[in-house]
């Protein structure tokens, strides 16, 4: 579905990506991970046609990324930055409803098929009961809610979320999580996302990416990229990798002394 | 919910706007009866009555209303694509600019020459100011805070340029320009009328449709562009049609402090936040306290007519100053 080749990108001469190529399917549950500074977050924007200066090439379904009108692209994918603006005092529902932006006419003015699509979206993430409030005034995780619910409601099959745990407890974030992998199941969307948590990472994805320096390390199933060489490499640390007993998942416990 | 507010903007707001039209037409130091006033308004009745109502009154009425539309609204557009609730004409440098031209105008006498200078030199000034921000704030890669950074700069320093002109000049012309700093409906040039309520009126539509791009772009860069809104265009579109808007204004009949600040902040406890509403909202809402202003100047101290620029100033600094209040009480 989504195909990156040979992209080398950069800020200022610094090149921050390096011929990093590989392929995201359809349906994949698509985690990125590596150190701070990796690359991560600028893969993200190259992906979303947000940093438009790299060499290389994106496809998505065959064609070429650069080849899309941004309206277009705005309906076959959706972003969801680390930090958004929510300071001014909009309703939850009005600030759903910016989601529809790229189906609404020149004058913007919401039809019934945009109405629903935020219905929909605030009903699967369970906050149709904060329609009205302002949100200024929503807690860390429903802001959090709020925002996915917005993204849901662009209606697009390719997710992106970049860090969209960061800052939740680990209640709030398995609870996000969750969310992200039932649209992932039953809704059939493509999610990719950056990740800081090794084990949320190792636990809901299906695919995964290790960056080092801008370099792709390693790309595949988490059993494959959870290996304690490659970790201990990459994060310049030591760690054990284990099994978890009910899910069958790999997990990354670190070590603090080694006698 | 939605209907509810557009009765407020499209029907109350226009009725509360044509009582206190009728009443400023009617009160002044004449005593023109209202009926008669409304028989001269379709130049029916007394000669000398339809000089006063048609020529002197109602073009000053307008001229008003125009000027406090365009504050509101654009206040409200700038508090929106800056997200920063002190953004208006003054904060953005605009009438900083405006204030220089017009008191080079009037000490260097050329005012004295011809009225039209006045507004000319006042538009440039403006025009300066708009274009300086626009380099270092809008060209490139937008920045909110570097636009409100160099609109804070350009109003202190213009305004410092003001002061030492006014230290240095001997001229009368010192006086005449502290009467257009702080608004002047009383001699401005008639034949500009027309365009700046054309130019008013347009810009104004314009920018109430383009409410959702407005708010669209107020969740940020990213997301905007994400979401197929191209900022960079949108913004210096939105951006130089305020300009415009607000420069016309302003050169015509000087400055008037408060209305695009504190406008958008009341109409908001109405309408909510959403620009589709809340740009209508404070376009009504900015004639309506302008109109209201400008007849309280000519009451207050009757036969004295004070500026409406100082009118403004203290009732919307101390309305203002209670909103403040109240909504640090409700937070706690």
């Amino acid at each position: 579905m989504i195909q990156i080749k040979n992209i080398y990108a950069g800020y200022f001469g610094r090149e921050v990506l390096k011929n990093v190529s590989f392929d995201v399917k359809q349906k994949d549950f698509f985690g990125i991970i590596g150190k701070n500074g990796a690359g991560k977050s600028t893969l993200l924007k190259i992906f979303s046609n947000l940093l438009k200066s790299y060499k290389g090439d994106v496809f998505i379904d065959n064609k070429n990324l650069e080849s899309f009108k941004s309206k277009e692209l705005a309906k076959r994918l959706s972003f969801l930055p680390q930090y958004s603006d929510m300071s001014m005092p909009f309703s939850v529902f009005e600030f759903v409803m910016f989601a529809r932006f790229p189906y609404m006419n020149m004058f913007k003015i919401p039809s019934k098929n945009d109405s629903k699509a935020v219905e929909k979206a605030m009903d699967f993430l369970n906050i149709t009961n904060l329609s009205e409030r302002k949100i200024t005034e929503l807690s860390g995780g429903e802001k959090q809610k709020v925002l996915i619910a917005q993204v849901l409601a662009q209606e697009t099959d390719i997710i992106i979320f970049d860090e969209p745990t960061s800052h939740l407890d680990i209640g709030s974030q398995n609870n996000i999580l969750k969310l992200l992998r039932d649209l992932n199941e039953r809704h059939n969307k493509t999610i990719i996302l950056t990740l800081h948590d090794l084990n949320a990472a190792g636990e809901f994805c299906n695919k995964l990416l290790l960056l080092e320096n801008g370099f792709v390390c390693r790309c595949g199933t988490p059993e494959e990229v959870l290996n304690y060489k490659d970790i201990e490499r990459v994060y310049n640390t030591t760690v054990v990798v284990k099994t978890n007993p009910i899910s069958n998942r790999p997990y990354v416990i670190p070590v603090s002394k080694i006698n | 919910m939605l209907n509810r507010r557009m009765i407020f903007i499209y029907v109350l707001m226009p009725i509360l706007l044509f009582l206190v039209f009728f009443f400023s037409l009617t009160y002044g130091l004449s005593g023109i009866s209202l009926i008669d006033a409304l028989s001269a308004l379709f130049n029916v009745g007394d000669e000398n009555i339809i000089t006063i109502i048609r020529s002197i009154r109602l073009k000053r009425i307008i001229m008003v209303c125009v000027t406090g539309a365009v504050l509101g609204g654009s206040g409200c557009v700038f508090q929106a694509i800056l997200k920063n609730p002190l953004a208006d004409p003054f904060t953005l440098g605009i009438s900083g600019g405006a204030a220089l031209g017009a008191s080079i105008a009037f000490i260097s006498g050329f005012a004295a020459v011809a009225s039209f200078f006045t507004p000319l030199f006042a538009f440039v000034g403006a025009a300066l100011s708009v274009f300086t921000v626009y380099i270092f704030g809008v060209k490139g890669k937008f920045d909110s805070n570097i636009m409100i950074l160099s609109g804070v700069i350009v109003s202190y320093t213009f305004s410092s340029v003001v002061m030492l002109m006014f230290a240095l000049s001997q001229s009368t012309g010192v006086q005449q320009s502290f009467m257009w700093l702080t608004g002047n409906f009383s001699t401005f040039d008639e034949r500009l009328m027309p365009f700046v309520v054309t130019i008013g009126a347009v810009g104004l539509v314009i920018l109430s449709l383009s409410g959702n791009i407005i708010d669209v772009i107020s969740l940020g860069r990213e997301k905007s562009e994400t979401l197929g809104n191209n900022i960079e265009k949108n913004i210096k579109i939105i951006f130089l049609i305020t300009s415009l808007l607000i420069a016309s204004v302003v050169s015509v009949c000087g400055i008037i402090g408060f209305v695009g600040l504190m406008i958008p902040h009341i109409m908001r406890n109405f309408v909510g936040t959403r620009s589709m509403l809340l740009i209508p909202a404070s376009v009504f809402g900015g004639a309506l306290f302008l109109l209201l202003c400008d007849t309280l100047s000519k009451i207050m101290f009757a036969p004295v007519v004070i500026p409406p620029g100082v009118i403004t100033s203290v009732l919307g600094g101390v309305f203002l100053f209670f909103l403040l209040l109240r909504a640090k009480k409700s937070s706690i």
